[in-house]
């Protein structure tokens, strides 16, 4: 049997990408799609830095079988478009140092307050708790997600939402 | 030689997903979340011939309660393709097995519980996965089906070694049935790494009707259990602290652990005993608050 065609939604996008069904997502978004803030480091699904959002809850795309993804709504953090809250409060904060595990914590946090938009810090913590960052950012990752509460909570304010927040 | 390709199988409905069970048997690897099955497969530990997900098969994801099964209590049915994370978050869950809810919340990250489902973690038989020890002590029961029919296999005979079950190559996991009725429901999670790790000790204990059950997982190749221990509380009103200990030393002398990178067998054996013990102690905690449930990290 040969490679099969996948269809889901990337950032937005409709695409269709060939793959083989043993595949892992993570490979499929780097080779087919090109996109480079999914890492693969450990392969395990423990690290966090190969994650995604499916239809806006986050998931490792190193353990997830490509094929599953048919029919979903993936986003990365390219689909952000640099000026969401989460990245502002990430530049503002400076909750980086060398960046590889950043765009996994932004999209996890930013799955976190669409749920909990006012998260205590043991919140977060639990949130956070599946992403690793080897630079030991924590603390400062930690305000970041604080930070863009706060920077969502004003843009709510200025625009009163018509309902329930909606997934991505 | 190229590497060979596995097929794709797909269904859409649980009939013809039976089918294609009954048609590939072994040859065929069923992926729920898939978690476990791309683990392998990025390890090169798994090359299937095919791949059997059951992802689009809808009707295997739900959660119901009936409110009096034949033996007079309410029953939580659980399709097996419910994630984790549906499970934890569902208010059914939470009021009438508060320990179920607390409990898969402490799998590993939102990632996998977003991903994970309650079949895959107990068709996996994942010596160190939280959710069996807790299902065994609760007294829980999985439909497994073929296209011959159904049968009903309780936890503790269903895991029956290091990632073997009693289920047939014929058989798919649909279902998970957890009777309600419960005096008090405790699980304590011990780590000895991180806070997403895996359990290096798992105790749960459970008093439903006057019995006690405890399932001490992680420390073995399936939950292990001592009726003939837990009947030392049998007709007790309550645990008393004395009774906690005894029943603590009995499991950590009745176990014989495994060695892993959790833990030294020798280290797991004295963890047993404390665990087992604080175990008892919480749930008693609990039975004398008057019913209600808890899950420690």
């Amino acid at each position: 049997m040969a490679a099969m065609e996948i269809h889901f939604t990337l950032n937005g996008q409709p695409v269709t990408v060939q793959a083989e069904p043993d595949e892992m997502l993570l490979e499929v978004l780097r080779r087919e799609l090109g996109l480079r803030s999914v890492r693969e480091t450990c392969g395990l699904g423990i690290c966090g830095a190969c994650t995604a959002l499916l239809n806006g809850q986050p998931i490792s795309t190193c353990i997830l079988l490509a094929p599953l993804a048919e029919g979903c709504e993936i986003t990365t953090v390219e689909g952000l478009g640099g000026r969401h809250p989460v990245q502002r409060a990430f530049e503002e904060v400076q909750a980086f140092q060398c960046g590889y595990c950043t765009p996994g914590m932004i999209l996890t946090i930013k799955a976190l307050l669409e749920e909990q938009p006012e998260p205590d810090e043991e919140t977060i913590r639990r949130a956070l708790g599946g992403n690793l960052c080897r630079c030991g950012c924590y603390l400062k990752i930690i305000q970041a997600a604080q930070r863009a509460a706060a920077l969502l909570a004003e843009e709510r304010r200025r625009q009163p939402q018509p309902g329930p927040a909606s997934i991505s | 030689m190229a590497r060979p390709i596995p097929a794709w199988l797909a269904p859409t409905s649980l009939e013809e997903a039976l089918e294609l069970r009954a048609r590939y048997g072994e040859e065929a690897i069923v992926v729920a979340g898939g978690t476990f099955v791309g683990i392998l497969i990025n390890q090169g530990l798994l090359q299937p011939a095919a791949l059997l997900a059951l992802r689009r098969v809808r009707e295997l994801a739900y959660l119901r309660v009936e409110d009096a099964s034949a033996a007079g209590r309410p029953l939580l049915r659980i399709g097996a393709m419910t994630t984790h994370r549906a499970l934890e978050r569902s208010p059914l869950v939470q009021r009438g097995w508060p320990v179920l809810a607390s409990t898969f919340a402490l799998v590993a990250s939102p990632r996998v519980r977003n991903q994970a489902t309650v079949g895959g973690v107990l068709a996996d038989a994942d010596y160190a996965s939280d959710p069996p020890a807790l299902l065994h002590a609760l007294g829980a029961s999985v439909v497994a089906r073929s296209p011959q029919g159904q049968r009903l296999i309780p936890v503790e005979e269903l895991i029956v070694g290091h990632y073997e079950t009693s289920l047939r190559p014929d058989e798919l996991l649909t279902e998970i049935q957890v009777p309600g009725g419960l005096e008090g429901a405790v699980y304590r999670k011990f780590r000895s790494r991180s806070s997403e790790d895996r359990p290096c000790v798992a105790v749960a204990a459970v008093r439903r009707e006057g019995r006690l059950r405890v399932a001490v997982g992680a420390v073995a190749e399936r939950p292990q259990y001592f009726p003939e221990i837990c009947a030392l509380a049998a007709g007790q009103p309550t645990i008393e602290p004395e009774l906690a200990r005894e029943i603590g030393e009995r499991y950590a002398a009745a176990i014989d652990p495994l060695s892993d990178a959790r833990g030294s067998a020798h280290y797991r054996r004295r963890v047993i005993a404390v665990e087992v013990r604080r175990a008892l102690e919480d749930l008693n905690r609990i039975i004398a608050a008057r019913g209600g449930s808890q899950s420690h990290a």
